[in-house]
């Protein structure tokens, strides 16, 4: 009984995925499914109109740019943070954390009052800041936990047969720590890029986002391109998520 | 890796702690920057709706005393309660099944729910809430089979705190699996083992071995999910109605209509102070690393 009910709840979670792929096909002017009639005219409108290529290329710049500056905000954090003892170090754990337990709903209309006067809404250097520093803790928990499992006897071996500090870091810590500074970098990546809340605030008509436009696009206009732009993220998750279940070993958390 | 005789185990405590007092500089310099710029671009922001909230437009508490004592705000708040405890306990009944098969199978059934869940949170909030846009619309399949059935006029399904709230246990409910099967993978099959061979049947062993230990799962899971749903943004307004606002729809309209900052700020102020309350007492009971970890 318990599998069949699994199953049910499965079928629940993936359902409405599915169903964007047939409604990119549709013809239809509107929200209707089933399609009347199957044609690849929306696809054709997608990739020739500015409206919906611009916050493409914004979501993969602002992504971008936000994971840079997660990296170089967490990448000293955590190793200051794990590999010493201080005085205050709950309060650093809180700070590195706070982004996450903040709702977004409040960091939105917070950096909107903010950027707002520093005249960095609407621009996307004002997203950047906000989406680098949103991603911050879903990276430090990452990457400190890589640093945690790190066998720091593998730089003292390095040290100890006359490497400098500089030439350990760069040719044995660096390296074997590379794993989970790309998970962490993909994680932040993907936080920005799927962020629709405080890029609806702050965004602006110059820095819209993919999930703004959709945002928008669901609100005011019923615009079925959505539908299209619908199956290509579905796509590029699916292929992700696949793609790393056959990297991963057996057995391993998927998520 | 011979582990146990590493000569870095074999080093006095006294001397390591020593080494890493002798660099404290440099704990500074690595974690002085980060904690600098995260103070000035987040806490500080975050404390501006704080002064908002008693500054704007005069110096005063009124906007919290409004919030309190005007029915309209006041059923805002109690529905954003409310809503919240309804998508939790949603997520838990019919997730608690998903991560049980997942957590006590180790066959291709497990790896095809994982692989399911994983593209379900994978995938943004905005496509999965246009999904149900579809689902639930005028010209959608639910009122198309209740005509082609012959029941009728269906009823309005888009736009009512139904749609909302299955759209929010939809978004949510990869979470509330990955947090329980976090737990639940952990707990060994040899502890049903041993209740089986002291005579418990299946049910009576899940009772009483399973389902206890895999509380903490269970714990987490609804702590997660319900401090997501208490700010839930996207949704709501998207699904919802106005008539039955959550407070993240309390603030969009505020700003976006009224642009009525302290009003939004001090609503925003209480969001965060329920939300900061919640994960106060999970840290006293359970510790917060819990949770992420």
């Amino acid at each position: 009984m318990g599998l069949s009910l699994a199953c049910l709840v499965a079928l629940f979670l993936l359902l409405p995925i599915v169903i964007v792929v047939p409604m990119s096909f549709s013809t239809a002017i509107s929200f209707e499914f089933p399609p009347p009639g199957y044609s690849l005219g929306y696809y054709a409108k997608f990739f020739t109109s500015e409206e919906w290529l611009e916050p493409t290329l914004n979501s993969l710049v602002i992504a971008l740019g936000a994971t840079a500056l997660t990296m170089l905000l967490v990448v000293p954090a955590a190793f200051g943070y794990v590999r010493y003892r201080f005085r205050g170090k709950a309060l650093v754990n809180l700070l590195m954390m706070a982004p996450l337990i903040v709702p977004h709903v409040v960091s939105a209309l917070a950096y909107y009052g903010f950027l707002g006067r520093a005249r960095l809404t609407g621009t996307h250097l004002g997203v950047i800041v906000a989406h680098g520093v949103l991603a911050v803790p879903v990276a430090f928990l990452v990457i400190s936990a890589t640093l945690k499992g790190f066998d720091r006897n593998l730089e003292r071996a390095a040290m100890s047969s006359g490497a400098g500090p500089l030439r350990t870091f760069f040719h044995v810590t660096l390296p074997v720590l590379r794993p989970g500074m790309l998970v962490g970098a993909l994680f932040a990546f993907l936080s920005s890029f799927n962020e629709a809340v405080v890029v609806i605030f702050i965004g602006g008509r110059g820095a819209a986002t993919l999930p703004k436009k959709m945002y928008e696009s669901i609100r005011l206009e019923s615009d079925p391109v959505i539908a299209v732009v619908s199956t290509l993220l579905v796509s590029a998750v699916v292929l992700g998520v696949l793609v790393s279940a056959f990297l991963r070993p057996r057995g391993a958390n998927a998520a | 890796m011979a582990g146990g005789l590493s000569p870095a185990a074999a080093l006095p405590t006294e001397v390591r702690t020593r080494a890493a007092r002798r660099r404290s500089p440099a704990v500074w310099l690595l974690l002085g920057p980060p904690s600098l710029v995260l103070t000035l671009l987040f806490m500080l922001p975050i404390g501006l709706v704080l002064v908002t909230s008693i500054t704007d437009p005069r110096m005063s508490l009124a906007h919290y005393q409004r919030i309190f004592t005007v029915p309209l705000y006041t059923h805002v708040m109690l529905n954003t309660f409310v809503t919240s405890l309804v998508v939790t306990a949603l997520c838990l009944v019919l997730g608690y099944p998903v991560a049980y098969v997942m957590a006590r199978r180790s066959d291709w059934v497990s790896t095809l729910l994982l692989t399911i869940v994983a593209m379900s949170f994978w995938t943004g909030f905005l496509v999965r809430t246009y999904a149900w846009l579809v689902i639930l619309g005028s010209k959608g399949p639910v009122t198309g089979a209740y005509q082609a059935l012959g029941l009728g006029p269906a009823p309005q399904l888009l736009f009512t705190s139904f749609a909302s709230t299955l759209g929010m246990t939809h978004i949510l409910l990869p979470y509330m699996i990955l947090a329980l099967f976090a737990v639940m993978k952990k707990i060994e099959p040899d502890q049903l083992k041993a209740a089986a061979s002291l005579g418990a049947r299946p049910r009576a062993a899940f009772a009483a071995v399973f389902l206890p230990l895999s509380l903490p799962g269970v714990v987490n899971g609804s702590l997660l999910v319900f401090v997501s749903c208490l700010g839930f943004f996207v949704t709501p307004i998207l699904l919802g109605t106005p008539r039955d606002m959550m407070i993240s729809q309390l603030i969009n309209q505020q700003i976006e209509e009224l642009l009525a900052w302290g009003f939004a700020s001090a609503v925003a102020v209480i969001l965060l102070i329920a939300t900061g309350l919640i994960l106060v007492v999970y840290n006293r009971f359970a510790g917060l690393d819990r949770l992420w970890g």
